[in-house]
């Protein structure tokens, strides 16, 4: 484990918060820009991605 | 332009705000010293102090600036990057990183001391506490105003809110706090700017679709470099290559302990090489993120009618504005919460670097040589605690100077650049001349300094300059600024040998893991050879190579 804590946990779990509510603004608020559904969804969903690739990080830098 | 911000947008500032507060309290109870403090205990891991590295740098008004250049001189700003930073980050971690490292210095400031006298450190350490002060002041004033300006939030609220939080998380765990939050402020600007650069370029029909609508000279890097006449930015590639390339470039990048100090911080030698090198890939890919904006700012109204890029006072168009403007454009409720809290995220990041490096210089190159010498480290510890308050307050006090006198940053600005402009040349002798001493590089520096301040003073540009008389007019602010550059290096260099050779040297022996000659080189040869610090210098080097012949 790191000296100060890892990272990767913190990070993660910004990304993991901020993807939900871009999720959850997709689908509850329908949105006057041309490409407004699509930004909040993909964006939402890209963050959820990065966001459980570093808690996978995290998650295995524990175990070793 | 303005922007009405929702529920999810304040959500996801708030969620920002509380979760670097956290990082700051979580680190919080590992720090243990003046040490840990202030240098991290040396102790960050290799991929860490290569985000913070570059995150440092990427503050607002780089975020702001360059997408604004992007919209005035086209991809030539590009130079910036591909001339104007990833050969001195190379040169840094291949070559200078071992002697700061080595030299267990803990700061830049500190390894002229080493290598050279007191009075460098003195003159280097004072010049560089007073500009971090003042960088993240006026880049606090810039951040306040655009909020006013595109929120209507208001100028004090804004000041007091993002200063306070920077305060907060430093104070609590300094810099390894200050680190921490640089790397996740880094993904947060990518992340939060990289969907306009893609529906932008899918609107505009792509890099093809821009050439088609802009003139040549904004879609050619080196094609129209000749003559400063023939391109936007007014400038040759002599004084391209040997002002920025060279004397800003590598006195930025090599000697500012802002950027170096990210580096220093690393578990050993080898991770302090790879760092700069490692920060240079993402750095080689940052105009396709902070300036490609700006490019589509100007294209855009050719496709699309329903976005114009906004006015100015004069009339003519608001470069400054390209980046908020497609974010307005663009954004939805949600996504512009993270485009804004990327903004705030850049501003932060260049703070907390002036902060943290203004931090240990005051404590270990001001205070400790010449008020307190041998205290405890305790005492250190709550010196660079109550620095850190201080240094914060003394940014605020510069941004309500900035907002009281219209000319004040433009003025600083100049200041800077007669500071900044000599400085490699004596890190250059320093590390790589060993009959170079003190005397030289003290004398060598302040010639330097004087040279770049007589050039401005004696050739003008846009108005700018010109204030003994004038006897060369540039056409450009920034041919002037990198044309006083070299010449204020070359002055450098020229004075720091000649008084070197008229004065004695140090022994051989105060100087191993010093100077180049008298030091073993036996980081070069650790690892495996692709993780060597030399392939991935060859590596960096031939990818940016690559860039500027594909956008040449």
């Amino acid at each position: 484990m790191e000296k100060y804590g890892d990272l990767r946990f913190i990070i993660g779990s910004f990304f993991m918060l901020s993807g939900i509510v871009l999720l959850t603004v997709a689908f509850s608020v329908a949105s006057q820009k041309t490409y407004g559904h699509q930004l909040n969804f993909y964006g939402g969903l890209g963050m959820i991605l990065f966001g459980a690739f570093m808690l996978w990080l995290h998650q295995r830098q524990a175990e070793h | 332009m303005h922007l009405d911000l929702h529920t999810a947008d304040y959500l996801i500032i708030t969620l920002y705000f509380l979760f670097v507060v956290a990082v700051g309290w979580v680190v919080k109870y590992k720090i243990k010293s003046s040490n840990d403090f202030l240098m991290s205990g040396r102790a960050i891991p290799l991929w860490i102090t290569s985000l913070a590295f570059i995150s440092a740098n990427l503050g607002a008004q780089e975020v702001i600036g360059m997408a604004a250049s992007g919209a005035k001189y086209g991809i030539m700003t590009s130079h910036f990057y591909w001339v104007g930073a990833i050969p001195a980050m190379v040169f840094l971690g291949l070559l200078m990183m071992p002697f700061y490292y080595g030299s267990k210095a803990r700061s830049v400031p500190e390894y002229l001391k080493l290598r050279f006298d007191e009075k460098t450190r003195s003159l280097n350490a004072i010049g560089f506490a007073a500009m971090t002060v003042f960088s993240s002041g006026i880049s606090m004033y810039v951040l306040a105003r655009l909020l006013e300006i595109i929120l209507g939030w208001d100028f004090d609220m804004s000041v007091l809110l993002s200063a306070g939080i920077v305060m907060v998380y430093i104070y609590l765990g300094g810099l390894t706090s200050a680190v921490y939050n640089e790397v996740l402020q880094f993904f947060l600007i990518i992340l939060g700017i990289a969907p306009v650069v893609i529906v932008g370029l899918h609107d505009v029909g792509g890099w093809d679709g821009i050439i088609s609508k802009l003139t040549p000279e904004m879609t050619s890097s080196w094609k129209y470099m000749s003559h400063a006449d023939d391109n936007p930015m007014g400038v040759d590639t002599w004084s391209l290559v040997m002002g920025l390339g060279l004397a800003m470039s590598f006195g930025y990048w090599c000697t500012d302990f802002l950027v170096v100090q990210r580096a220093m911080i690393a578990r050993n030698i080898a991770a302090s090489q790879k760092t700069p090198i490692i920060a240079a890939i993402p750095k080689m890919l940052m105009p396709f993120i902070v300036i490609f904006p700006g490019l589509i700012a100007v294209a855009l109204p050719y496709f699309t009618e329903g976005y114009q890029l906004p006015a100015a006072a004069d009339g003519g168009p608001d470069y400054n504005m390209a980046l908020p403007s497609l974010l307005a454009h663009y954004y939805p409720e949600g996504l512009l919460g993270i485009g804004l809290t990327a903004l705030l995220a850049s501003f932060m990041s260049g703070m907390a670097g002036n902060v943290t490096a203004f931090n240990t210089v005051w404590t270990f190159d001001i205070y400790q040589p010449y008020f307190v010498k041998n205290a405890s480290d305790r005492h250190y510890l709550i010196v660079g605690k109550v620095t850190t308050i201080v240094g914060v307050l003394a940014s605020i006090g510069v941004t309500y100077l900035a907002a009281s006198f219209n000319n004040i940053n433009d003025f600083l600005q100049v200041v800077f650049s007669f500071v900044n402009a000599p400085l490699f040349a004596t890190f250059l002798l320093g590390m790589f001349w060993k009959r170079a001493t003190g005397h030289g590089a003290f004398a060598g520096l302040l010639a330097g300094t004087l040279a770049a301040a007589a050039v401005h003073g004696l050739t003008i540009a846009e108005g700018k300059g010109g204030w003994i008389m004038v006897l060369h007019e540039y056409g450009s602010g920034l041919s002037h600024a990198f044309n006083m550059a070299w010449m204020a290096f070359t002055v450098n260099l020229i004075v720091t040998i000649v008084v070197s050779l008229m004065t004695k040297p140090k022994k051989d022996a105060e100087m191993q893991g010093l100077v180049y000659s008298l030091t073993p080189r036996v980081w070069a040869v650790e690892g495996p050879w692709y993780s060597r610090p030399l392939t991935l210098a060859i590596f960096v080097s031939l990818a940016c190579l690559a860039l500027n012949f594909i956008f040449a």
